[in-house]
Formats: structure tokens, sequence, C-alpha cells
């Protein structure tokens, strides 16, 4: 084994390591809770750091050759998934004095690195888990209302059987090719046969489990919900982000066909469906957020019926845009002592007026996650349809894109709430976070570069 | 400086605006009215410049710009004017300062919020007049609904979250299958020639099959009908133009509307010209029903601004109509309508809310005798109701008559070849001119003659400022009604490249602008 490559390629996964004992050690040594934080944050930036440095430098190194590659792509992708991060961490001061928090926050990040890194199903397993357990933990840590406790439950089994039926598929695919490797995944794409579909299919519904597509949704809501807001904010950010990176890792440059092709197509479409017309009777801030997402989910993996390099521009692109907006609307959430009355709609009412910068922000977050020119989201949204279209799917476009216009009305009236409705009497007292607005102009920078300069983005990949 | 340099001040002197008022601390209205205004007027004067230089001998993109975008996509910030946009530049930047003046007294809520939004939208509508580019033009055409949902929900009337959200709901439809058809068409593009542009200049004359122009113009078509509005796709505008703010209004009805036409005519039917030429009947069948449709609803309103809204409907009808004749001077009159209806309606509009503002109430039974209670409103409301039936000398004439004159060649041309559906559409058409001398002179009679009433009387005539919108809006209506002959040059050579595009062949030269 090479050491110095192996030191090299996994820069920011070690940082990530040193960062995680770091933490354990002051957890045991019972230092200051403000330190976790601190040192988390360090470690995120540093980590962002090193993912950019190997991307920009265009290192390729195989440390574990076919368990774990690093190419200038997977480097951009940690880069964004780590970068996504920052503002995550900024948020979570004021929900969490703890330093298992942090811990546990890190050790999920170093599983989406892993996944997007992995060369073979084994480590792609390794790393699906290691994000996965600990946002188990997280959502219970909320502690805010009663109900964690059954959204973490219904988490945990959930992504227990995504787990199972992950494995089940890798069995398949191993037994049809005797191989681990990823590839096998890709190559399956092109048989024909029976086992291989039947593989296939089994992985592909494991990630639709874990991206929250229809029919696999039903956990999103109530976990999106039971968790705190930083938490929130890291599942729609950083856990889709992963299962999506690892599902373009696994399709690799092949376009799918025939009955996965119908698959990959019909269930996002049924996502992106229910997920808007769902989300429009939702109450719950954090609950729309969630049906938001499953319609989200389901425009990522439309954007897998493409072929070539468009497919992983449009995912990173989309990826990157949709969690920097969720991170900007939550991050600007007043938080409020009983958190199930402040995550209702109407209390945003009227919030322009109380809190015109929060307002002004949710409201940016909104638009884009509508889709609506000139922010950014509707570049990604671009990006997605063109690369189905390309790929000949235009029927599948066209119901996409109605089925995209179906989610703007909800997306409109949390603006409307907020600019358009009088301040009801009995809002509850909500006080922003502390860091908020640094969360914010962590994410509102890149938000307005990527939306007058995407190609910033693009052309790296 | 290169003249191209202008072009790009003019258009992102409101987004420049915009910070600067996002800048002016909390509690400074007078203040954020003041940089709106100055900002309206620079760009006033730059659109001035720049209409007077412009080249009407010169049949390219003037005062281009092309520089990459998304280089990988062939995605271009491509701006530049010609022909057919000059002119609705030129009208855009004109009402921009008339629209700050006009709601100096009328917005005293979220002062900044609003100044900042009119701005967004001014942004906005002349990106969307300038892009030479797909992706370009359809980021600002989206972008408009953004500022428009807030102003209309935000000052709006009392149904206004509802009449916002409508607008918003309606437009957005028929822009979502435009994108499809937009990417489409790209990719198309791309299979043909081995090309990746979204550039108009690249996209017009690509050789599809007609069925495929068939849906590409469909979609196309459904975004544009929707924003003229035209027949039976008109119903969020009387809703959104009843709850909106004057200003809401006056936009939408003095630039935004254009935007739907101004579509079909540099993208619609060009783009897709042997599809156009066989959804041309149906086109002219909806045109005429929109006159006559939109007339009768406006005869029969009681709410001044509804009536002024159903007549929008009416009055662009001739638009479409103008453009489907595809006759040079039918053509020539649709651009000129199109200026003609942003100054009048917008002015009737403007009016509207002056007296709304006295008397808080639009319903045409409150009033009566206005002529003698608020004669310098009567003589404003006189010469816009003129101007709006088409009387000779106004604006309005030359826009109508060009355009049903066009509609009448055409269908001559077309009854002596043997289909008689056009010249019955131009017969048709001509009764919306009677209908609409019909419901506007009526209103003008109910509200400014007779008794003398009015809620909350004795009310105060026009103020300085009040006056000094509406004369500039009159001078400029009788200005181009006198001379049209002064902006036609400055189109007739985009009109005869449209024609050329859609007929396909070369037309004899020789127009009545000489």
């Amino acid at each position: 084994m090479n050491w110095a490559e192996v030191i090299k390629a996994m820069l920011p996964e070690h940082v990530l390591l040193i960062g995680i004992l770091v933490l354990l050690c002051l957890e045991i040594a019972k230092g200051r809770p403000r330190d976790g934080f601190a040192v988390a944050f360090l470690t995120l930036v540093v980590a962002a750091a090193a993912a950019l440095t190997l991307h920009s430098s265009h290192y390729v190194g195989m440390p574990f050759p076919g368990h774990f590659s690093v190419g200038p792509g997977a480097s951009l992708a940690k880069f964004v998934i780590i970068a996504l991060t920052v503002p995550v961490a900024l948020i979570s001061r004021d929900d969490f004095d703890d330093t298992r928090y942090y811990v546990l926050m890190l050790s999920s990040l170093y599983g989406a690195c892993l996944l997007v890194s992995s060369d073979s199903l084994l480590t792609m397993f390794l790393g699906l888990e290691i994000m996965s357990l600990p946002v188990y933990a997280l959502v219970l840590m909320a502690q805010l209302r009663p109900d964690s406790a059954e959204a973490s439950l219904k988490y945990l089994v959930m992504g227990g059987a995504a787990t199972a039926t992950f494995l089940m598929g890798v069995a398949m695919l191993y037994g049809w090719s005797g191989s681990l490797s990823t590839d096998v995944f890709s190559i399956a794409l092109g048989s024909s046969d029976p086992f291989a579909t039947a593989g296939l299919v089994l992985v592909i519904a494991a990630l639709f489990l874990k991206a929250a597509i229809v029919p696999f949704h039903g956990w999103a809501p109530d976990a999106y919900e039971g968790a705190s807001v930083p938490v929130t904010a890291f599942m729609a950010t950083v856990i889709k982000a992963g299962v999506l990176l690892a599902a373009l890792r696994l399709f690799g440059a092949r376009q799918a066909l025939g009955p996965v092709a119908d698959l990959l197509a019909l269930l996002p479409l049924v996502s992106m469906v229910w997920g808007n017309v769902a989300a429009i009777r939702q109450t719950s801030f954090r609950r729309m957020i969630a049906y938001s997402s499953i319609a989200h989910a389901g425009y990522l993996f439309f954007a897998l019926l493409g072929s070539g390099p468009g497919r992983g521009q449009a995912i990173l692109f989309y990826v990157a845009v949709y969690g920097i907006m969720n991170v900007l609307a939550l991050a600007m959430l007043p938080r409020g002592a009983d958190d199930a009355r402040s995550d209702r709609l109407e209390s945003l009412q009227g919030l322009y007026h109380r809190r015109p910068f929060a307002a002004i922000m949710i409201a940016i977050a909104m638009l884009s996650l509508a889709g609506l020119p000139p922010l950014p989201g509707f570049i990604g949204k671009f990006l997605i349809f063109r690369n189905v279209l390309e790929a000949g799917f235009t029927l599948y476009a066209v119901l996409g894109l109605v089925a995209s216009y179906l989610g703007i009305y909800f997306y409109l009236r949390v603006i409307q709430y907020m600019f358009m409705n009088a301040t009801p009497a009995d809002v509850p007292s909500g006080q922003p976070r502390r860091l908020a607005i640094a969360a914010s102009l962590v994410c509102l920078g890149p938000a307005i570069a990527l939306a007058f300069f995407p190609s910033w983005l693009l052309d790296r990949f | 400086m290169s003249e191209a340099t202008w072009l790009n001040w003019l258009l992102w002197l409101p987004a420049l605006g915009m910070v600067a008022v996002g800048l002016v601390p909390r509690g400074r209205d007078e203040l954020v009215r003041w940089v709106t205004f100055g900002c309206m007027v620079l760009q006033l004067v730059i659109a001035t410049l720049l209409y007077q230089r412009f080249n009407g001998l010169d049949s390219g993109l003037q005062f281009a710009t092309d520089v990459p975008w998304i280089a990988s996509w062939g995605v271009g910030y491509r701006i530049g004017l010609d022909g057919i946009n000059i002119l609705l530049v030129a009208l855009t930047a004109f009402l921009g300062p008339l629209v700050v003046m006009g709601s100096w007294s009328a917005v005293q809520k979220e002062v900044k919020l609003f100044h900042a939004m009119v701005l967004f939208i001014q942004f906005a509508m002349l990106g969307t007049f300038v892009a030479q580019d797909l992706f370009l033009f359809y980021v600002f055409w989206e972008a408009m609904l953004i500022p428009m949902f807030l102003i209309i929900g935000l000052w709006g009337g009392e149904r206004r979250i509802y009449a916002t959200l409508k607008f918003v709901l309606y437009t957005a439809f028929g822009s979502i299958l435009m994108l499809a058809a937009l990417i489409y068409f790209v990719l198309a593009l791309q299979d043909l020639r081995g090309t990746m542009s979204f550039a108009f200049a690249d996209l017009y004359g690509l050789p599809l099959p007609l069925s495929t122009q068939m849906w590409l113009l469909g979609a196309f078509a459904l975004s544009f009908a929707i924003k003229v509005p035209m027949f039976p796709l008109h119903t969020w505008l009387p809703d959104a133009h009843v709850e909106a703010p004057t200003t809401g209004s006056v936009i939408l009805a003095g630039v935004l509307l254009k935007m739907g036409t101004y579509g079909f005519m540099k993208l619609g039917f060009p783009l897709f010209p042997e599809a156009a030429r066989v959804m041309m009947p149906a086109i002219m069948v909806l045109a005429v029903v929109s006159i006559v449709y939109g007339a009768c609803l406006a005869l029969v309103q009681t709410d001044i601004k509804k009536i002024i809204a159903y007549s929008s409907i009416s009055h662009l009808g001739y638009v479409m109509l103008g453009l489907a004749s595809l006759d040079l001077i039918g053509i020539q009159g649709a651009i000129l309508q199109m200026v003609s209806h942003g100054l009048v309606a917008g002015g009737l509009f403007f009016m509207v809310g002056m007296i709304y503002e006295r008397t808080h109430s639009r319903n045409v039974a409150d009033y009566g005798g206005l002529a003698k209670m608020l004669p310098v409103f009567s003589v404003f409301f006189t010469l816009l109701t003129l101007a709006s039936i088409g009387l000779p000398m106004t604006s309005g004439f030359a826009g109508e008559f060009m355009a049903l004159l066009g509609a009448f060649n055409a269908g001559w041309t077309a009854h002596v070849a043997g289909n008689s559906l056009p010249l019955t559409l131009a017969v048709i058409a001509v009764s919306g001119v009677v209908l609409g001398a019909l419901y506007m002179l009526w209103l003008a009679q109910r509200i400014l003659f007779g008794e003398a009433r009015a809620p909350h009387s004795p009310l105060t005539d026009l103020n300085a400022r009040e006056t000094g919108i509406l004369v500039a809006l009159v001078v400029a209506i009788f200005a181009i009604g006198l001379f049209p002959s002064g902006p036609l040059a400055k189109t007739e050579l985009a009109a005869r490249e449209f024609q050329q595009r859609m007929v396909g062949e070369q037309v004899q030269l020789g127009s009545m602008t000489r």
C-alpha cells in the first residue's frame, strides 16, 4: 500500500476523522460545549479546502485499487457536500450545545465522502451506512417534541429496509457477475438478463428509499418534521446529495434503457406530482419542505435518464443549489420555545413586517426551489430537463415540467404569508438563531455566483 | 465609450437602482422615491439617445453585445436593438418615470420594497425586449412574474391575493410548456446543424418538419397568447387589472401585455413560419373574437377599471390581426398599435388611479358631471377616450387603421384567390371599432356629464404632478398620431424582414411610409 497516496487522496476524509477524534477527546475531557462547535466548524472549513485543492490540482489517485478512488469529479462532489454542511453547522449552535451532535454530523459526512469515492459496491454500502446511522440518532436528539422518537424510529426502520434491499441487490449483482466493482451496475444496465435486472431494480429501490421517492417516501415528512431545524437541513442537503451522487457513480456514463428507464422515469414522476400536490395541504413548514424534497428527489433521479457528462453536471449543480436554498430557508426560520407552534406555516404570516431580512431570504429560497428565473434553481431545473430531452424522453420531460409547475403554488403561498398577510395576534415569539445571518451569507454568496456564473461549477465537472 | 455600452447601461440601470434603493436606510421614503425617479429619468435619457441614433436603414442588430455566458450550451449574453424592439424599449423607458410619479402619493406602505419591485420589473421588461438569446429571453420573461406577483399582492385591492395568484399561475403554465419547447428546439438545432446555440440569429430558418413545428409553435403560442391575452385565455386579466394598484395596472397594460404580441412577432411566427401559416386562420379568428368579445364585455361593465381592462383585450386583438395579416402595412400597424395602446391604456389607468385616490370608488354609477367639478381631469379623460377610440390625429388611429388596412389587403387578396374567410374576419373586426367608440364614449358621457355627483366631494382637481404625467402621455399620443412616419421609418425594415420570413419570398417594395 502506498501510504503517501493514502494520505493525500483521502485528505478530506482524514481531516473529518481528525475532527471527530478531537471532538471525542473534548467530550471525554468535558470541555466547554462551545469548543465543540468551534472544532466542528474549523474541521469543515479545512476539509472543504482540502477537497477543493484536490479538485483544482486535478488529482487522480487510487489508494485502495478497486475500492476507493479519487478524481477531480469526486473531489468536487466532496467539496460541495462538505461546503453545504458549513452553514448547517452555523445554525446548529442554538439547538445543540453538545459535542456529540457534531461528532454524529461529521461521521455522517465522512460516510457521504466515502460514498462518492467508492469503486466497489462494498465501499458504497459502507459509505451509505456510515452516512445514515448517525442521522437516526440526530433525528432523535431534537428532544424538542415528543414525536421525535416516533420519527426517528420510522426513519430507522425504513433505513434498515433500504439497507437490506441494497444488500440483496448487491448480492444478486455479485451472483450474476462475480464482481463487486461499481462497474457491474452499469454493465448490468446494458444486459437483458432478468437476474441482473432484478439486482438493478433492488439497488435502485434502495436508493429511492434513501432519497424518499414515492412510494418509499413515508418516513420523510415525519423525520423532517420531528427533527430539529439543523438536522432537517442536514438531511435535506447532505443525505440527499450523498444518495444522488452515489447513484451517479453507479450509473457511470451509461444510459438506462428499457424497463429500468421506465422505472427511473415513472416513480420520480409520481414523486414530483405527489410531493408537489401533498405539499399544498401541509400546515407545518418542515413537513412542507419534506414534501418539496420528495418532489426534488424526483427531479434529481430524472436527471439519470440522460447520458454523458450532462448528467453529472445536472445532478451536482442541482444538489448544490437545492442544498443551499434549503439551508437558507431553514436557517432563517425564527426559533420559538414551542417548536410545533413556531413551525406552523401560519406563524410565518407577516414575517416581512417583523423581520424583513429573514423574509426576503426565505422568499429567495422559495422562488429558487420553485425554479423561477433568475434564481439558480431555474438553471438546475433547466439542466435536468435539457438532459432528459436530449436523451429522447420528450413525453417524460413535458410531464415532469408540468409536475414542477404544480409546485409553484405552495412556494408562492409561503411568500404570500410572509409579505401579504398581516401578523396574527397570537404569533409565537421567535428569536432568530444567533449565527443565522452568517449562515445566510454563506448560502447567499454562492447562490448569487451560481445564478450569474453557472459555468463556474458546470465547466468543472 | 462604444455604442453598445449605452444599451447595457439602459438595461442594467434599473438593477443598479434596485441595489441603491436597497441601501437607503429604512424610513427614508422620500429618498427612495427620488432615487427611483432619478434612475428612471436617466434611463429615459439613454433610451432617447439610442432611439435617435437608431438607424432604420440598417437591417442588422444595432448596439449589440454578444459575450458567452454559459458557453458549453451555447448560451450567450446577447442583447441588441432592431426594428421590432426599438419602439417597445422606448415605450418602456418612457413609461418608467411616469409610473414612479404616478405612485408618489398612492403608495404609502412598504415604499422601499415597492420601488425595488418597480425597478426589478423595469429591468425584466427591458431585458425581455432587448434579449437576442432564447435562454436570456426566457430568464427575463419569467423573472417578470416575481415583481408583478408582489406588486399586485402587496399593494392591490381587496381580492389582491386571489388575483395575483391567478395571474402568476396562468402565466407560469404557459411558460413551463414554452421551456420544454425551447429546449427541444435548441436540441433540434444541434442535431441539424451541429452547433449548440441559443442565439435568435442561429435559430431562424431551421428546417423542421411541419408536425414538429406545430407542436413547438403551439407551446410558444400558448405562453404568448396568455400574456396578450387572447380569447379564451384572458380571464386572468380583468382580475389582475382590477386588483392591481395603479402602478401595476399601468405596467401591465402599458408594457407587459405587449410581451405577448412581441413574442409572437419576434419568436413564435418567424421561428416556425410553415406552422404559423397553417395556424394563421385560427389565430385571425381568435384575434377577431378577442376584438369583438372584449369590446362587448367592456360595454356591460360597471367598474371603470374593468372597462379599460376589457378594452385592452379588444385593442390587442388588432395587434394580432395586423400581425396575422402578413401584410406590410398590417405589420407596421401592429407595431404602432402596441405602442399606442401602451400610451393610451396606460394613461387611462393612471386617470382611474387618480380619481380612485380621491373617491375610493371605481363604480361608474357613483360618478356624474365630473366635467364641472374637475375640468382639467375631464379634458385629459376626453382626450384619452378619443385616442382610445382611434380618432384621427391620435396614435390610436394610426395603429388601428393600419392594422385593419393590412387585414383588408390580405383579405382581399385571399378573397380573389377564393378564400373569403380573412375578408369576412376583417369586416367583423371593423365592428370592434364601432363598439369601442360606443363603450368609451358612453363611459365618458356617464362620468363626465349629467348631474354632478361623486363620493367624497368636493374633489380637488389634478395637481401639477398628475397633470405632468398626462401631458407627457397626451403629447406622445399626438406626436405619433400626427407624425407616424418617424417611428414607422425605424420599424419598416424589420417589418419587411418579418414578412419575408413568414411569406418566404421577396415581396415588392413600396409602402405608405415614404
